[in-house]
């Protein structure tokens, strides 16, 4: 067990790691060593992973969703002599941008559903199918369930967690039986399956929606989703009412089409309500606080607000005082500040982009230029990522707007500001069309083409 | 009325199964329309989606200027990419017809984009006019590009040459790499041109025809113009 004395602690995974790799000073050696003795199995996390030699410096990037199948694809098209290995926990990749579309049966799953495998073979890369437990700067070493593997350069795209804390849910219990009953439908695919049995099983009463606050992912979609779960329950002509519960004072992106959309096309089912901070939740009894009101719901939604994926605190760099416990990363290299072999893309970048498929796509391009040019030694210079994002609002057929926006550094302040912003905040059949063809157009980039 | 008459052609190779071994003939069709340029405005919604109203690309390189371009040579690439010819994923879905319509709308489109003023700060290379860089660029273009792009990058639309003017250095950069490296398919002669010369070579012709003199008529009033189309 020489390997794990290497580790670094401050690094290591503590649900896993505090048993697994606790050494020397930890009260837990010898309860690590007997458990390990006692359960065979967790011996498979210290050995080596049993996947392909790397043929050239290897780049493992954690994550499979937008920002992750990307950087995988790029990375070997602007280095080929990469040898690069994608990890994802799921065996599946489904897209949740266009997903709220699917929920009002305006696209089929095969639509947003993809294989690892198609992706990997078409783009000269590996997948692993794992759960990455964590990593070792030193000796270079990510340890998934599955053993552990070597890299060269380590891409971190773990994406987002719910962070029920923000919404009076402390309690861990009571988080989970949330999350099940009620979940938010950004994260695993399950929670989108869930909700569309809920909306198409819905009789009558209140569905309750909410919009979280602070930089949560995919700024429109909870409006999007109150618009196309409102169209559904227009169809069927329910007896039903959508309470909106925004956290936020007001309508946070294309105020100007949503507000329309529900006075115009859904005065009678949606019901918005801004600055609706929410402060607790009782699942049982089925009622949602805000800090002046109570609100009875008889099925709900509830996407709390997020926070960067538990891997970044977990393996130790997360900056404590970030609101959503992201690493300090260079915001125009996107690596640890002490190692320019680790970068952090995607949904847990600690940069104030837009949240969304579409900007972890166009960000994991200029990254993995990034990287390809440190290997050659050379610089590159910044880029801004590019955030698209379409809303459907109407159905039969889709109907949709959209905005696009970059960002500019402003040498002042010191922020990251949006630049040159276009917005379509008209909907119609035409948008619909496009946000399929820009759906599309995205998944033959990263599986296909 | 009518601004120009856009004909491009289509080839067809006929040829039956049982006499696949046979040579087969090709056949040269002209389809010609009558552009629209309401209907071209219209249907630039859906490109200024990510082209933006104004079509003047990023500097950076990640979209090309469209506005100003000939006519010939944009309907070349949406029907290239159209086609898959033309590798470019998120852009393919687009120009479909389920998208953007058939080729009256695709006539109609190119034809408003190639009337839009272009951009006047364009992205340009890093060895400005006075250097012996330039120079070097200069010697290259006039002695092999110009014959075709024209004195000062102008194109012809009637050869789909496409204009050079205006257009951003680093998009030049990664077109002209792909070409070389075979990864997009143009005219032979543009392999064999940038095969023949160095990555240094390369970058100073681009960087020369960065330079290159737009028409004041053709530029728009300033960097702040916004398409009133679109406001």
């Amino acid at each position: 067990m020489e390997k794990h004395n290497k580790f670094s602690r401050r690094r290591f995974l503590q649900a896993g790691g505090a048993t697994l790799a606790g050494s020397t000073c930890m009260p837990t050696v010898a309860t690590a060593n007997q458990t390990q003795q006692s359960v065979p199995a967790l011996q498979r996390l210290l050995r080596s992973a049993d996947v392909p030699a790397a043929k050239g410096a290897r780049v493992i990037v954690v994550g499979g969703g937008w920002s992750g199948l990307t950087m995988a694809k790029y990375l070997k098209r602007f280095n080929p002599a990469f040898d690069v290995l994608l990890i994802d926990r799921q065996s599946a990749f489904v897209s949740f941008p266009v997903s709220n579309a699917w929920l009002a049966d305006q696209v089929k799953l095969d639509f947003l559903s993809h294989s690892f495998f198609d992706a990997a073979n078409n783009h000269d890369y590996h997948f692993m199918q794992a759960s990455v437990l964590g990593f070792d700067h030193e000796s270079r070493k990510v340890y998934t369930d599955r053993g552990y593997v070597d890299y060269d350069y380590l891409v971190l795209a773990p994406g987002i967690e719910y962070d029920y804390s923000r919404i009076g849910v402390e309690d861990s219990e009571a988080q989970n039986l949330l999350f099940h009953r009620y979940p938010g439908g950004f994260v695993t695919s399950s929670e989108l399956l869930t909700i569309k049995h809920k909306i198409h099983e819905f009789r009558r009463g209140v569905f309750l929606l909410n919009v979280p606050n602070g930089d949560y992912r995919c700024a429109a979609a909870p409006y999007e989703r109150a618009c196309m779960v409102a169209a559904i329950f227009k169809q069927q002509r329910l007896r039903a009412k959508i309470l909106l519960l925004d956290m936020n004072p007001e309508i946070k992106i294309k105020k100007a089409g949503f507000t329309r959309a529900f006075e115009k096309l859904y005065g009678d089912y949606i019901e918005y309500l801004p600055s609706s901070e929410i402060s607790g939740i009782d699942v049982e009894k089925r009622i949602v606080e805000t800090d002046f009101e109570e609100y009875n719901f008889d099925d709900a939604i509830i996407y709390p607000p997020v926070r960067a994926s538990r891997l970044i605190e977990e393996a130790g760099i997360a900056n404590p005082q970030s609101p959503q416990k992201t690493p300090d990363t260079d915001p125009f290299k996107y690596h640890l500040p002490d190692d320019e072999r680790v970068y952090v893309t995607g949904d847990s970048r600690s940069q104030p982009f837009s949240k969304g498929g579409h900007t972890a796509h166009s960000e994991a391009q200029y990254v993995a230029e990034v990287i390809a040019a440190h290997a050659l030694d050379k610089e590159l210079q910044w880029r801004s990522p590019q955030t698209m994002c379409f809303s459907a609002v109407d159905i039969e057929p889709l109907k949709a707007m959209s905005i696009i926006t970059y960002y500019r550094f402003n040498q002042q302040s010191h922020l990251f500001e949006f630049d040159r912003t276009h917005m379509i905040e008209k909907w119609d059949a035409q948008g619909g069309q496009a946000s399929l063809a820009w759906a599309e157009g995205m998944y033959r980039d990263m599986f296909y083409s | 009325m009518k601004l120009f008459c856009n004909a491009f052609f289509i080839w067809l190779v006929i040829g039956l199964p049982f006499t696949a071994a046979l040579a087969v003939e090709p056949v040269r069709i002209v389809l010609e329309f009558e552009p629209d340029i309401d209907n071209g405005r219209r249907t630039f919604e859906i490109c200024a989606r990510c082209h933006l109203p104004e079509a003047w690309g990023n500097n950076d390189g990640t979209y090309p200027q469209l506005a100003g371009q000939h006519v010939n040579v944009l309907m070349k690439q949406v029907l290239d990419i159209r086609s898959g010819k033309r590798s470019s994923p998120t852009m393919q879905p687009f120009v479909q017809q389920r998208t953007i319509g058939g080729y009256q709308n695709l006539s109609d489109v190119v034809t408003y984009i190639s009337t839009l003023p272009m951009n006047p700060t364009h992205a340009k290379g890093p060895w400005s006019p006075s250097s012996a860089e330039y120079d070097e660029g200069k010697n290259i273009y006039l002695q092999y590009c110009a014959s075709c792009h024209g004195a000062t990058g102008e194109g012809t639309n009637a050869n789909a040459y496409p204009r050079l003017q205006g257009q951003h250095f680093a998009y030049m950069q990664r077109q002209a790499r792909l070409v070389r490296d075979n990864l997009r398919v143009v005219n032979p002669a543009m392999v064999t041109l940038f095969k023949s010369l160095s990555d240094d070579e390369l970058d100073k012709v681009l960087n020369y025809i960065s330079y290159l003199p737009i028409p004041q008529a053709d530029l728009a009033s300033s960097e702040n113009w916004r398409n009133p189309d679109f406001e």
